[in-house]
This record gives C-alpha cells, structure tokens and sequence, in this order.
C-alpha cells in the first residue's frame, strides 16, 4: 500500500481507526453522555438570580446617619480618588455653623464608572457605600448621571440600617467636621 | 357528475396537502429539536422563554421572520435574487412525492386505483428525487451570485463544488441497493426489505449495503451543507454563506429548503438502506392482535422512527464536529468517497451474480 506524500505511513491499529472513524466516534460518545447526563449550566437570568458574593461591589449610593442627616462632609476625597473621574462633589459651608461642611451639589455619572470601590475606601467617614444593585439598565444614557438626591435614595432602599452619629458612638471613635457646641460631653 | 381526471386531481392535492403539511410540521419540530439537542449536547438548555420549556420557539421565529423587512441588496439582480430561494425550496418539496411513507395499499374508489401513502408510484422514483436534489444546487448558486456580495459569491461556489462532488458519491452510493433491488421505484425498494430486520438493505445477504450507507449518509451531510460539512454557509469566514443578503420571507425559504431537504435525505435513506416502513420482525403487531386496517399506523411510525433517527444523527454530528477545511472535503470527497462507493458497486455486483448462479 502506498503512503501519499503528505500522509505517513500508519500502522495498522491507525489504519483501523481512520476507516472506522474511530475518534469521531469518540467525539460523539462524548456528546451523547453530555445529553445523557444533562446537567446545564445555565441560569434562567431574569427568573433565577445567582447568589452575589458578599464583597459585590454594585451600584454606588449616599448614605445617612440614623437620625436622617447626611453623612458626606463634603471633602472632595472621592472625588480625587476616583479612576475615571466619575464624581464630582461642590462642597459648601453649613450655613449656621462656620466648622461644618456640607456637599451642596454631588454628581455621578454611572456611565464612566468601573465599580473599584475606591471612592467607598477614600471615604473618611464612610459616607459611600456600595449596594447590591447591578441591573441598571436604561434606554437614555442621560438616566445614569445621577444626582445627590437620586443617590441618597439608592442608599436609603438598599441601606436601611443606619449607623449612629459618629460622635454618639464608641468614646474612642474618632471623629471630626462637628460643630462642638451641639455635642454631648463624652461619657467618662 | 364527477370525471375520472378531477377525481384523481381531487386525491392527489388531497395527498399532496397532507404530506406538506407534514414535512412543514417536521420542520417545524427540526428547528426546535436542533437548537435543544444541541444545547443538550453543550450543557446548555436550548430555547426555554417562549412557552413551556420553549416548545413554541419555532412559532416564534416563523412570526418573527415574517414580519422582517425584505431587503434587496443595491446591485443585486433582483430576478435571480427573487428566484433563487423558490428554486432551493420547490426541488426539495417535489421530491417527497415518491417517497413511501406507509403499506403499499391500493384502493379502488370509483374505479380509480389510489395509494394512500406515496403520492405518485413512478417507476424511476430514486432517479426523480436525485435529479431534484441536484437542482436544487442552482437555487443555492445563483442566490449566492445575484446577492451581489462576494460573501454570497463565495458561498455559492463552495456550494456548487460541493455539491456536485457529493452528489456523485449519493448517486453511487445507491447503485448497490439498486442491484439489490432491481428496481429504482422507492416502493419496490422498500417492499424488497420486508421481513427481519437481517432483510433490510444495510443488511441483506448477499451483499450488505453497510459502506454505502456509511457513504450515503456523509455524503448527504455534504450535500445538504450541514456541519461538518458547511463550507457554503461557513460564518467564521462568509458571514453566513450564500445567504448572506437574505432575509425575511426569503431568507425562511432558504431555511426552510435546508431542513425539508435533511428530511427529504432522511427519508430517502430510511426507505434505501433501513427498509423503510417495514418493522424490523415480519408483519405489525396490529395484525397479530387483529386490526390488520390499523396497521398503517405502526408501519408510518416506524418509517418516522427511522428517519427521525437519522435526523437526530444529523444534529449529533453538528455537535460533535467541527468544520472540515475546503481541501480536505475535496480530498475526502474524491480519494476516500467514491472509491469506496465505486468498490461496493462492484463487491455488490459480482456477490449478486454469484448468488444468482447459485440459485
């Protein structure tokens, strides 16, 4: 028998296995034990939803003390941690109190952001927080530069166990941007 | 007073009507099946939103295609583009119309001889339906041509290529059953394999038809530009082939044509090699309980069996191979193909002799 020059000479249990199609069968036995065995894995998306980690870092929101005061201070550090330059914070002075500041306007726009979470670790009082929340799908882009009161709102649905004020906290709390004369004297 | 012809023009549409429905329900069926079994073979769940666990996917799609704006390319011969998909589907469904689905039965209504379940009993039937398959390759050419688009250029010349390597190999696949036989009547065919299953031409003494079969059934997958066979519609590098510009009602033609021609190859195959409508034992069990006039249900039902069977095969390969390269189908088609078919007709010729010497 004559070998082509492009083949080599096979042995004999090749030649068996190339005229009985030997590792096509192999290929289709395979297939048939995965529809004999048929274990999908596929999630039924909009019907079942799979279980997120518990470090998921979703949707960013505001968020608020207890008693419903905000808790961002204004200080820009999100605003100068942020990668893609999603934030941007005008900071104002609480009017009656001179050493209190406040964030007058906060933006977002949700369509830069990569979800690093490091806006939520430069935070010094732990006013960003990051929800659950992934399935923000619009029709207008516009729909996804959010404001501080759109952002707050996210906090309030998807946070709603509050933290004290700081300052009525653990006695070794740090804390700070308070205007003193509110405060209660701390506990000895 | 009814005349003798509108008699027989009455029976046939009537015959006719019945077998395109149900080759359009099969296909119907074939398009779900597929995307489930192949989803099954990929641990996958196939389609799951439409209705119950997706079973009214194909209704869907066929709503979704129809409603689809019909797009004429600039440039495009619209003629041709026009023809091409009613010339891929008219050959595919004509050649139903010899296949055996049932009993050769004969009635006598008005003295007009009727059976019930071929169409039309030519005496040259296997020839009718190749002669249509090969037809069917100028919907395929010329749709890739008039689409005006080097993708559908392309994919049109794959497909001629193809087509008429592989049509060879289907033609001389079937020469062995047809010595076999001594007829090219698919009824004659089929009733030539009544009896255990060892009587079916895949088996039959004196020359068991196994290679041709195994040929056959490659061929066609070649012929039918399925995978792994599926350089025409190859959509890694022709977007989708010859079918690139089509779309709507023209494009479900196409898809249509490519399916009722599986089963059209699927039928032809399980009457060829797999006897057919014949049981693998002698008679129906309906006979042996005593509804002899029942019996056609068991015996369509085996012909559905086997050519599902096939159809199934078809999905099988799709999931397990992947595509050949353009020479390796020439090479596989002309060194490997139809030496061996050539070889069989030969085997199967001198085996026949001989056994005709004998007896």
């Amino acid at each position: 028998m004559r070998s082509t020059s492009s083949t080599k000479r096979l042995s004999l249990s090749e030649w068996f296995k190339t005229i009985t199609f030997y590792e096509i069968l192999v290929g289709m036995k395979a297939t048939l034990s995965h529809l004999l065995n048929y274990r999908p894995v596929t999630l039924q998306y909009p019907h079942e939803k799979r279980t997120l980690p518990d470090n998921y870092r979703g949707m960013l929101a505001l968020l608020r003390y207890d008693d419903g005061t905000e808790k961002c201070v204004g200080c820009d550090l999100c605003e100068a941690a942020c990668p893609s330059r999603v934030i941007r914070v005008v900071s104002a002075e609480v009017p009656d109190e001179p050493t209190k500041r406040y964030s007058k306007e906060y933006y977002m726009d949700m369509t830069r952001c990569l979800f690093c979470g490091m806006c939520v670790d430069a935070c010094p009082v732990d006013a960003l927080g990051m929800t659950r929340e992934f399935e923000w799908a619009v029709y207008d882009k516009r729909q996804l530069h959010l404001n501080k009161q759109q952002l707050l709102a996210i906090g309030d649905r998807s946070f709603p166990v509050r933290e004290k004020r700081l300052e009525l906290q653990h006695p070794n709390v740090a804390f700070f941007n308070v205007a003193f004369n509110h405060v209660p004297p701390k506990p000895n | 007073m009814v005349t003798e012809f509108g008699l027989r023009l009455a029976i046939s549409l009537t015959q006719i009507g019945a077998v395109m429905c149900i080759v359009v329900v099969t296909v119907l069926i074939l398009t779900l099946a597929e995307r489930k079994v192949l989803g099954w073979m990929q641990d996958r769940m196939g389609p799951m939103e439409v209705g119950p666990y997706g079973i009214l996917q194909p209704f869907a799609d066929a709503i979704k295609l129809f409603f689809k704006e019909d797009i004429v390319p600039a440039g495009a011969n619209k003629l041709i583009f026009t023809m091409a998909p009613i010339l891929c589907l008219i050959p595919t469904f004509i050649g139903f119309a010899v296949i055996p689905w049932g009993p050769n039965w004969t009635f006598e209504i008005n003295g007009i001889s009727v059976k019930p379940f071929v169409i039309s009993d030519i005496n040259i039937g296997i020839l009718y339906v190749l002669a249509f398959a090969s037809l069917a390759a100028y919907g395929i050419i010329l749709g890739g041509w008039a689409s005006n688009s080097k993708y559908s250029l392309l994919g049109g010349l794959r497909s001629a290529a193809q087509v008429i390597s592989y049509e060879l190999n289907v033609g001389l696949a079937i020469v062995g059953v047809l010595i076999l036989s001594g007829s090219l009547s698919l009824v004659t065919i089929t009733d030539a394999q009544a009896g255990w299953i060892w009587n079916w031409h895949i088996f039959a003494l004196p020359a068991p038809q196994i290679f041709a079969f195994v040929v056959y059934v490659i061929s066609v997958v070649a012929e039918t530009n399925r995978v792994p066979f599926d350089l025409p519609e190859a959509e890694s590098e022709l977007v989708a082939g010859f079918f690139t510009e089509y779309s709507g009602l023209r494009f479900a033609f196409f898809f249509l044509a490519e399916y009722a021609n599986m089963v059209l190859v699927s039928c032809v195959a399980s009457a060829l090699f797999l006897g057919g409508w014949h049981a693998p034992y002698p008679g129906t069990l309906m006979e042996l309980v005593g509804l002899s006039s029942w019996s056609w249900i068991e015996s369509t039902m085996w012909f559905a069996v086997k050519t599902y069977s096939l159809l199934f095969l078809f999905f099988w390969l799709r999931a397990t191979l992947p595509r050949l390269r353009y020479d390796q189908l020439m090479r596989f088609g002309w060194k490997v193909m139809l030496p061996i078919a050539l070889a069989n007709i030969v085997m199967t010729a001198i085996a026949v002799f001989i056994s005709q010497q004998i007896n």
